[in-house]
């Protein structure tokens, strides 16, 4: 049984996490939340918003989930596959979901969009034609101020059609 | 003119920055790190009002870590607004950075500046105040009782009309034309209020000061008014303009709440300790400490003749501005200059205003910036007069809505803040929005259809109209710098402040335009005091149309600058020459491409660059119009109203860019309706806030949304860029009123007080029972 | 959170139980996090993650519905075998808990753990006679949710049992129940109130009329058993007219913080 066990070191623990395909090692503080791990260790693309988990600004996919990184104790992404925005696509090579919030005009600050876009990629991922009301709960923790989700919405079902149509694959 | 020929404006071009934000790129205030970084914590007052009769921080400062702490012993006291508006501010200068009496719960008492947010924060618990509580008052008609307490009892605040009131701005205006109502064969007089609303920005407040290498403080502030933020930090700490910079990074949403300068106290904090200093509001903090909607009570009296005339109207509106005075004049014109031209009026109108003092929250700009209230009122009365005549509710708002070419006396009246300019209707597209979104909703057939239902569960359809401004005629003004690169691509600089709007992508659109070339080739730099040219900032909807116009004649100047040089290149004249698709093309058909003029203006001819600032400003502000239709099921058992539809169709001028204007209105549509239908910020008999969270507070989500539908509809307006005009703030007025009315076509409940929860429908039900 | 000196991801429920029962490591069980990890006590030094159990599964047993403790929210929204139980209640009350990212981490095992008056599950539990199976020292025992609850200062499920899994009996596979959320907005997490009612008719009486009530105290309660009706015209309402308004409005007065109070009325429970 010791092996489960990770003890402090000076108040942090050592985890290793997949982070975006990469296997990392990370200091995490004790009491860290996966939201201030990630910012400290530079994935600001993680935002964020509430620290309360009411507005999914902080979403990222855990184990194939989307989760709150402000309500997941950072130590308990160790041994973990995780993925950020920055994991998803960039500006370079962007994912189908990203350009489609582009195109579709669902980008106005912006400030929700990374969270909004992951939680789109894990109901695509297991639902790859979801019906508008599908959409909707599943965007129903990433709160926006901007854009009325009118344009998210209709970037969601944009994706679904281009990669359910399988012009283009990405992880 | 229309926008037919049009090349780059009107065309639903990519935002330029969308894709960034959507790959999650570091470019918000708090998404780069600086080295020594401090973070900051501030002590809030745990009461509604009192006086600090001692300040003991030698606890705090032995806590590990702690680099600085401040008290009001240790600021400059400076009485300042923090309404970030144009100077002079037409708001009272009734705060202090630091203060030795606290307003309301949530009043800043003390700041700190640690090592670790954990060491801020300690230092923050240990912070001893004696305070002596005084006697609050949390409502305003309390507050302009004699004896109340007197929130404002410090001598040296300014512009403070009746502060032994609490009263932080009035202003009275009456145009009579004959005795009142004499004319009126019916008469109405009611109140509508609203509560306590915060912005919600996504993005809490958060500012980040630190200095360059020559020692100027820098602040990087998430903010919609970096020039207001220079001058009022400057004013407020007493240091010269010249020694700070501010940077507007991206902007994670303002609505307003971002208008204000909260930026002192941690330009304090660094200027203090010599090292980098973060400040971010908790979300707590945010709805608690930054600043929300004016709550109003808003009383109005008007008259109609069976004909449908319009004979008078009487607005009395009293806003709620709590501890300070920020935008409490200017919120509170607007409530009557924006709202009252909407319809005519046959011989008498009043408009009444007060902001009062209370131990509350502080007020400040919100979208919608009084309208929202305003309009609360005005256009459910319209409702209540049509239905009196026995009027169809559209055909009345038709017969008495402002006509192109018609002026009303109140836009000479009032202003922001002072007098405002005299102005008739340039462009209207109202009848053809309206007839848009009476045949999207289906207005004949449903009005019919739901006549006369039984049954617990009824529906209904609703109607409001509404009016804003594009920008403040004759007080704001913004400019723009573009210099030509050799590639033929320009560097657009502007002041403006690109808050999510997508601003930048508009101005670029326009200068675009102008100069032939493709909205990529227009590299937009927007917000930083040392970079950009000046610009009030993005309020009172006039990016489009002032910043706009800014962009349009900056790039017209550089135009002619270009003409110039590629008439020496083809040898022809200037007159003979256009730009289009990137070159100079001459009447002949000879053309040379923009990088030739670049690089001979650069390199071979008459060295120069090729670059021209301008500026801008307006004699009028032409309104955009809307037209807003709402189907509603309301469960008259439960109380549980429903919205089944939500049609809303605007005039915004031109579409600089439509796919950003929709959502530019879906985002304040969406807005409106969660305050109909859910928002509230709620009080404990003390004034403590109870539901400061988005848990308690619950903005819609993408679920709680009903099926909202934008429709823009084309018009030219002759003093806009383009034929533009605004188009952000309109649509979050609609709601309240278009919902209200739809639920009285539903089951007969007329409703008053928003949100329009299930126990006030029930309440409203009872009573027409 | 602050004083956490181990991690613990055990992958048996006897070794999740043993750390727990160690008293030198002071450990506090979380499944999903969402209620506890942001105010986890200080005195707690041992974070023990229950992510790792076998406890994920949804299975028929004995006819009986059991789900693993593990099994969070969006699983319980879309498990076949949940959505055809009851009427699909459990998954339709499962869509009602807040948000989707809570459903993604939320358990129901969490949910029937700590008390708190959101919680969604234990009213609709609690309707279904559903009962609750706890690993403690000394072995596992099946327990009703009533039961669990009164059991409160012994039993501490997270700190010194654990819960493996909640079995809902095969009796109430074609019940025929509602559930009702009434709240400021659909996906808000907090409700004014949360409802279940069952009940079943029999020519012109109901029969196995039941309540449940959640959200106006941190446990559900239930009006008690039986009470034939009439069936009128009005059909369930009747069985609401009575004591279990009473109760709620009992229910009510206990209620510590959370929204203010409001008055149930007999018109919201149509």
């Amino acid at each position: 049984m010791k092996k489960d066990i990770l003890e402090t070191k000076k108040g942090n623990f050592e985890i290793t996490v997949t982070v975006n395909g990469e296997l990392k090692e990370l200091s995490v503080k004790n009491g860290e939340f996966l939201l201030d791990a990630l910012r400290r260790h530079g994935w600001k693309g993680t935002k964020k918003g509430c620290d309360t988990g009411d507005c999914g600004s902080c979403t990222v996919i855990l184990n194939g989930r989307a989760v709150l990184g402000c309500l997941v104790p950072a130590v308990a992404a160790h041994g973990g596959e995780l993925t950020t925005i920055e994991g998803l696509g960039t500006v370079r090579d962007p994912h189908p979901l990203q350009e489609a919030f582009v195109e579709a005009g669902a980008v106005q600050c912006g400030f929700c969009i990374p969270g909004m876009i992951l939680s789109s990629k894990a109901l695509l991922d297991r639902a790859p034609r979801p019906t508008e009301a599908e959409i909707r709960k599943a965007l129903d923790g990433n709160l926006c101020r901007c854009t009325g989700y009118v344009k998210q919405v209709e970037a969601v079902k944009n994706a679904s059609a281009r990669l359910a149509g399988g012009k283009r694959k990405r992880g | 003119m229309d926008a037919k020929n049009l090349k780059v404006v009107n065309k639903p071009v990519r935002k330029m920055d969308a894709l960034g934000l959507a790959c999650g790129e570091p470019a918000f205030t708090d998404d780069v790190e600086f080295k020594g970084l401090l973070h900051a914590k501030l002590l809030w007052s745990p009461h509604a009002h009192a006086r600090i009769k001692k300040i003991d921080v030698s606890a705090a400062l032995k806590v590990p870590g702690v680099k600085a702490v401040l008290t009001w012993k240790d600021l400059p006291r400076v009485p300042h607004t923090t309404a970030g508006q144009g100077y002079p501010e037409p708001s009272p200068y009734d705060t202090y950075t630091l203060d030795n009496k606290v307003r309301y719960v949530g009043d800043r008492v003390a700041a700190v500046a640690a090592e670790t947010l954990e060491a801020a924060r300690e230092a923050v618990s240990k912070i001893k105040v004696d305070y002596e509580v005084l006697p609050a008052v949390l409502e305003v008609f309390d507050a302009m009782k004699d004896g109340a307490p007197v929130i404002h009892d410090e001598p040296d605040s300014k512009n403070i009309p009746d502060a032994k009131r609490n009263i932080a701005a009035k202003f009275d205006f009456e145009v009579k034309n004959g005795e009142w109502f004499k004319e009126a064969d019916h008469v109405f007089e009611h109140s509508w209020s609203i509560p306590y609303l915060q912005h919600c920005a996504i993005e809490p407040h958060v500012s980040i000061a630190h200095f360059d290498n020559f020692g100027r403080l820098v602040l990087r502030t998430s903010t919609q008014v970096p020039f207001h933020v220079r001058r009022i930090v400057a004013q407020a700490l007493k240091i010269p303009v010249k020694k700070i910079r501010v940077v507007k990074p991206r902007i994670g949403g303002g609505f307003g709440s971002k208008q204000e300068v909260l930026e002192d106290i941690v330009a304090a904090l660094a200027l203090k300790t010599g090292r980098p200093v973060k400040l971010e509001y908790t979300r707590k903090e945010t709805f608690i400490s930054s600043r929300t909607r004016h709550p109003a009570v808003c009383r109005m009296k008007a008259g109609v003749k069976n004909d449908g005339t319009i004979t008078d109207a009487e607005m009395e509106i009293t806003l709620n501005t709590g501890a300070y005075g920020s935008h409490a004049l200017t919120v509170m014109m607007c409530s009557g200059s924006h709202t009252i031209p909407m319809y005519r009026v046959k011989n008498n109108i009043k408009f009444v205003g007060r902001s009062v003092y209370t131990n509350m929250p502080v007020a400040g700009a919100y979208r919608g910036y009084g309208a929202t209230q305003g309009f609360f009122a005005w256009e459910c009365l319209m409702d209540m007069m049509a239905d009196k005549i026995g009027m169809d509710p559209v055909e009345f708002r038709k017969l008495n809505y402002i006509k192109l070419g018609e002026g009303s006396p109140v836009f000479k009246a009032m202003g922001e803040g002072r007098e405002g300019v005299e102005q008739v209707i340039t462009s209207t597209g109202l009848f053809e929005a309206i007839q848009k979104g009476m045949d999207e909703i289906k207005w004949a057939e449903k009005r019919a259809k739901y006549a006369g239902q039984t049954g617990p569960v009824r529906r209904g359809v609703g109607v409001a109209c509404m009016m804003q401004g594009s920008g403040i005629p004759e007080v704001d003004m913004a400019s723009a710098t573009i210099k030509m690169n050799e590639d033929g691509s320009f560097n657009l600089l502007v002041g403006a402040a690109d808050l999510g709007t997508g601003s930048d992508t508009i101005l670029a659109q326009i200068a675009a335009e102008v100069l032939g070339v493709k909205t990529e080739d227009m590299i937009v730099t927007s917000s930083d005091t040392d970079v950009t040219p000046f610009d009030v900032g993005a309020y009172a909807s006039s990016t489009t149309f002032i910043s706009g116009g800014a962009a349009k004649k900056a790039a017209e100047k550089v135009r002619d600058m270009i003409l110039a040089v590629a008439a020496k290149i083809l040898d022809e004249k200037k007159e003979d020459l256009r730009l289009e698709g990137g070159r100079a093309v001459s009447r002949k058909g000879a053309s040379c491409s923009l990088s030739e003029v670049a690089n001979t203006s650069l390199y071979y001819y008459d060295q120069h660059q090729i670059a021209a600032t301008a500026s801008h400003y307006a004699h009028t502000s032409p309104p955009p119009f809307q037209a807003n239709f709402a189907e509603v099921e309301v469960d008259t058992a439960t109380g549980k109203i429903r919205i089944l539809d939500y049609v809303s169709c605007i005039d915004c001028g031109t579409a600089i860019n439509p796919q950003l204007a929709e959502g530019q209105n879906d985002g304040a549509v969406v807005n409106g309706i969660s305050h109909t239908l859910s928002e509230a910020m709620e009080f404990s008999a003390n004034g403590t806030p109870l539901n400061a969270s988005f848990r308690r507070y619950k903005i819609l989500s993408a679920a709680d949304t009903p099926p909202v539908r934008t429709f823009l509809v084309p018009t030219w307006e002759p003093n806009g860029p383009f034929g533009a005009k605004s188009v952000s703030e309109i649509g979050i007025n609609g709601p309240l009123p278009a919902v209200a009315n739809a639920v009285y076509a539903a089951c007969g409940a007329r409703l008053f007080d928003a949100p329009f929860t299930p126990e006030k429908v029930l309440a409203a039900l009872k009573k027409t029972a | 959170m602050k004083n956490i000196k181990y991690y613990a991801r055990p992958s048996s429920v006897k070794d999740a139980l043993a750390l727990l029962l160690d008293r030198k490591y002071k450990a506090l069980a979380l499944a999903g996090g969402t209620l506890v990890a942001k105010t986890l006590p200080d005195s707690v030094e041992t974070y023990l993650d229950l992510k790792d159990l076998p406890l994920k599964g949804i299975k028929l047993q004995g006819g009986n519905l059991v789900i693993g403790a593990g099994a969070t929210f969006d699983e319980i929204d879309r498990d076949r075998l949940c959505r055809g139980w009851a009427g699909g209640i459990v998954s339709a009350a499962a869509a009602k808990c807040s948000s989707q990212l809570i459903r993604n981490m939320a358990t129901i095992g969490g949910n029937v753990a700590r008390p708190h008056s959101f919680n969604i599950f234990p009213v609709v539990l609690l309707g279904l006679d559903a009962r609750v199976r706890v690993q403690a020292k000394g072995g596992s025992r099946l327990l009703g949710l009533e039961e669990l609850y009164a059991a409160a200062p012994l039993l501490r499920p997270g700190s010194n049992c654990l819960i493996t899994e909640i079995v809902i009996p095969a009796a109430t596979k074609k019940w025929k129940c509602e559930f009702v959320k009434l709240a400021k907005t659909d996906s808000s997490w907090e409700s004014y109130v949360t409802l279940f009612f069952a009940a079943e008719r029999r020519g012109k009486a109901l029969s196995r009329a039941r309540v449940a009530v959640g959200a106006l105290s941190p446990r559900p309660f239930r009006a008690p058993r039986g009470g034939e009706g009439p069936a009128g015209r009005r059909g369930p309402r009747q069985g609401l007219r009575g004591r279990p308004r009473r109760r709620a409005r009992r229910g009510l007065r206990l209620r510590g913080v959370g929204q203010p109070a409001r008055p149930l009325r007999g018109r919201y429970l149509r």
